[in-house]
């Protein structure tokens, strides 16, 4: 027994240096680690900008000394003239050519209680026009609102009848705040990143090997083709683990430079969270290691590992997001694996409590499936075809 | 004797273990106005302090959970004013306008004692309740509803009085757990802070003052302070061009009005503004006057007031009906709990205004002795207590501390804020030129409490936003104006 373990030892530290050795290869997993939370800070960040911001609008306004009131509006929502605007912004929106049109009729249509027509002209299919077309069109409408409640007023009438039904509403979710765009894309990077990470490590290890004749070599000497596979396993899967550590704590730093309280939000990983996403985690990066040794051992050459291989991590990405069209999900998706953990992952970031039955089971299955993968792909190796790529 | 003496202690520790457990409830709620949960909550105190184990009454409150409250700040407690609103009726339009604050910071909100729903002193009673605004006229009130709406109330109206509102207040702060609580106060809230920061000033960060009414000031007599408020109008009117040629006269046609509205109340028939069937509508001075001065409180009212008083002058009182129409709601959310504001105010107040002094706060032109009436009539007969002599005392507590003045406010002028300015050893007055009453309900004025707040540094406030409110400008005609 004491020999087996050491064989086994032996056989993860040879398979730890070979990973390490290839600086390239580990670098290239450890990039999604890297990358993802960079992308999802600067991602948040232009997200918030857009939505809190409100940029200088410079627009063509005729006729503003015609509504004096109107334009105070339009400059407290930061929407002035072109004839302000610096050089350089008055080229970008002279281009862009928002034009705002007030009758010289304005303040006689005004008193006299008549409509009246405040054109706007602007190219709706240009995007960058859609947002200052939208505050145009708010202040406009605040105005004319403002004015039509205070005429109420002023002819005896009590405003309120304007408004005859009101809806309360009352919103049961979790008072937790976290930013559910973060989360989402957090959820995704994070089953991504476990599938990804061990990827050109499990290449390496098994169509690399046998490429390399060094396979040939490992199934001569007298250890298990089991323990070969566990060894293999191993490896990958700790590749996986650590860049989703990583990936993690560089999250919760990278966040802390974006300002979410703007758009009314937080997001916080907490010792919690971060120890239930890793139970949680564990046992999707074991099975995309042992999905990902079985086909490449499958395939034909090295490269064929890669175009296969590289075909499976659509997987995590694609669950996931087909689990957000299924609105009545079945049961059984709670302990599928990586749909299981894409369930309890959502729960976690919406500060729901985590039901660990379902937790267990799903981790559970994964569990099962990866050993019934590392099971069958001992046995194959001890066939000639699947070594020499015959099959 | 040692056994039963440890005994003793035992019992008394699990005592009040358990009156702790008993104290102070806090769940998740859904408020009207607020669509996310927020969490309300009560916590069980005595009604008179001096008497732990005798009457106890549950103190209502709600917090507003900080946004963002990873930093752990020393959240705000937002003291009502009145004396008589009820603090969590108002969680709505806090939580709105208080953005920059709840970022960070969770906000407190406490139904002093005797409104809302700390035992509320309600009366049931139809004149206390605004349901005949048109047709019911001032002479209609008399002593016997104050005395059959006394006769409702069961608590120990003694106990409804503004230093125990502090201390059910210092007890939800330490029940929620925070060592220290920054307060901010607007209109009799100021008073409250006040009281707060002599009574417990050890548990105080930073005081805001936003409309002050302090302890040297009774409240009551405001007809000085509506009056001066009512000439800024006017000015500001004739500063605006389009307003100085729309109501070349208005200071006359207001005092015609005035003067006819004394000779004999005007009645008329309009169509219920509600209803829209036919009314009567009663005018009479105190109803004008008083609805006039309610209107003075906050800008976006103001725009009206000169256009209201012209189409009076002329005959015309359709639009007075309709700001008439705005107070025609039952105990609307954040109006006042009036059992409590005659319970503090006869008797922490009212008794320090001798005749002279109301006889020189009726020298206005404005609303003369009008707002006097309903204090000289219900105080004489309202229950008494006396606060102590140190009640009385000005405020010196040495926290950090803003004040706030609108210049236009027509109950808490500017002259008020001084008075607090000049015995609170580490404060600083911000006079705004172009507010009313209340000065923290827009983003700039929220935005330099926040900033208070974070910095607690008074002397290095950026408060450039609030001397650039523009100027007010008024509704010229009755379809507005450009």
């Amino acid at each position: 027994m004491s020999a087996g373990f050491g064989q086994l030892k032996a056989l993860i530290i040879k398979e730890f240096k070979e990973a390490f050795r290839d600086k390239r290869a580990l670098m290239v997993a450890f990039s999604m680690s890297l990358l993802a939370p960079v992308m999802i800070m600067v991602m948040s960040k232009t997200m918030i900008k857009e939505m809190v911001d409100k940029p200088t609008v410079y627009a063509e306004i005729s006729g503003g000394e015609f509504a004096p009131k109107l334009m105070k509006e339009f400059r407290d929502e930061n929407i002035v003239p072109l004839s302000e605007a610096s050089e350089n912004d008055q080229r970008i929106w002279q281009k862009r050519g928002i034009k705002i049109t007030i009758p010289d009729t304005y303040g006689s249509d005004m008193v006299e209680g008549r409509v009246i027509n405040i054109t706007l002209s602007a190219d709706y299919s240009d995007k960058p026009s859609l947002s200052p077309v939208r505050r145009i069109k708010d202040v406009v409408r605040d105005h004319a609102r403002a004015i039509g409640y205070k005429r109420i007023i002023m002819r005896g009438i009590d405003v309120r009848i304007m408004k005859p039904l009101n809806i309360v509403e009352q919103d049961r979710s979790q008072p937790s705040s976290n930013a559910m765009m973060i989360s989402i894309m957090l959820g995704l990077y994070l089953l991504m990143g476990a599938f990804m990470s061990g990827l050109s490590i499990a290449i390496d290890s098994s169509a690399g090997e046998r490429e390399r004749n060094v396979l040939e070599m490992l199934l001569c000497q007298p250890v298990s083709t089991l323990k070969i596979v566990l060894a293999k396993l191993t490896c990958s899967a700790s590749i996986s683990v650590l860049s989703i550590v990583l990936m993690l704590t560089v999250t919760s730093v990278s966040i802390g430079f974006v300002d979410l309280t703007k758009i009314g939000a937080t997001f916080n990983i907490d010792a919690f969270t971060f120890s239930a996403l890793l139970i949680l985690l564990v046992p999707i990066c074991i099975l995309a290691a042992a999905l990902q040794l079985f086909f490449s051992f499958q395939a034909k050459s090295f490269k064929e590992a890669q175009s296969t291989v590289t075909m499976l991590i659509m997987l995590p990405a694609f669950i996931p997001i087909a689990l957000t069209f299924i609105d009545d999900r079945p049961a059984w998706l709670d302990w599928a694996p990586v749909a299981g953990q894409s369930i309890i992952m959502e729960d976690l970031f919406k500060g729901l409590p985590v039901n660990w039955a379902a937790l267990a089971v799903t981790s559970l299955v994964t569990i099962v499936m990866s050993a019934a993968l590392v099971l069958t792909l001992a046995k194959k190796l001890k066939s000639e075809k699947v070594v020499m790529a015959l099959s | 004797m040692w056994k039963s003496l440890i005994a003793l202690g035992m019992l008394a520790s699990s005592a009040s273990a358990m009156a702790q457990t008993h104290q102070l409830k806090i769940d998740d709620c859904h408020i009207d106005g607020i669509k996310e949960q927020i969490k309300c909550g009560t916590l069980t105190v005595p009604e008179n302090y001096n008497k732990p184990d005798a009457v106890k009454i549950d103190v209502n409150f709600t917090v507003l959970p900080a946004i963002d409250n990873s930093s752990n700040k020393v959240p705000l407690m937002f003291l009502a004013g009145g004396p008589g609103q009820a603090a969590t009726e108002l969680s709505a339009m806090l939580r709105r306008n208080y953005y920059e604050i709840r970022k960070t910071r969770d906000i407190v909100l406490v139904d002093q004692r005797g409104t809302g729903k700390s035992n509320p002193l309600l009366c049931d009673n139809e004149a206390f309740k605004a349901t005949n605004v048109y047709t019911m006229s001032s002479s209609d009130y008399n002593i016997d509803e104050i005395h059959s709406c006394l006769a409702e109330f069961k608590q120990d109206l003694s106990q409804y009085n503004s230093e125990n509102a502090i201390r059910d207040f210092d007890a939800v702060r330490e029940a929620l757990g925070h060592q220290q609580i920054n307060i901010y106060g607007g209109s009799y809230g100021t008073r409250a802070a006040l009281v707060y920061m002599r009574l417990f000033p050890q548990n105080l960060k930073s005081v805001v003052l936003d409309s002050v009414g302090p302890i040297e000031v009774p409240i009551g007599p405001f007809g000085q302070s509506a009056a001066r408020s009512f000439s800024l109008l006017i000015e500001n009117c004739h500063k605006d061009a389009e307003c100085k040629k729309a109501f070349p006269n208005l200071e006359q046609e207001y005092q015609q009005v005035f003067e006819r509205l004394v000779k004999s109340p005007i009645e008329i028939a309009i169509p219920h503004p509600r209803l829209g069937t036919e009314v009567k509508f009663l005018i009479d001075a105190e109803k004008f006057v008083s609805t006039l001065r309610l209107q003075l409180y906050s800008m976006g009212q103001r725009t009206l007031v000169p256009l209201v008083i012209n189409q009076a002058y002329k005959g015309n009182f359709m639009p007075f009906a309709g700001l008439v129409a705005m107070n025609d709601e039952e105990q609307a959310k954040g109006s006042l709990y009036f059992g409590l504001t005659l319970n503090i105010v006869c008797n922490e107040d009212f008794p320090l205004v001798d005749e002279n002094a109301w006889l020189a706060d009726a020298d206005n032109s404005f609303g003369r002795n009008i707002s006097h009436r309903a204090w000289r009539l219900a105080c004489p007969v309202w229950p008494k207590y006396r606060p102590d002599a140190e009640f009385y005392q000005s405020v010196t507590a040495d926290i950090p501390t803003l004040i706030l003045s609108g210049n236009l406010d027509p109950v808490t002028p500017p002259a008020n804020g001084d008075k607090s300015d000049a015995t609170l050893p580490n404060s600083k007055h911000i006079v705004v030129k172009n507010a009313a009453h209340i000065v923290a309900n827009t983003d700039c004025g929220v935005g330099v409490v926040a900033q208070f707040l974070d910095s607690l540094d008074v002397s290095s406030l950026d408060e450039e936003c609030l001397a650039e409110i523009p100027d007010e400008s008024f509704m010229t005609s009755l379809n507005g104006n450009m």
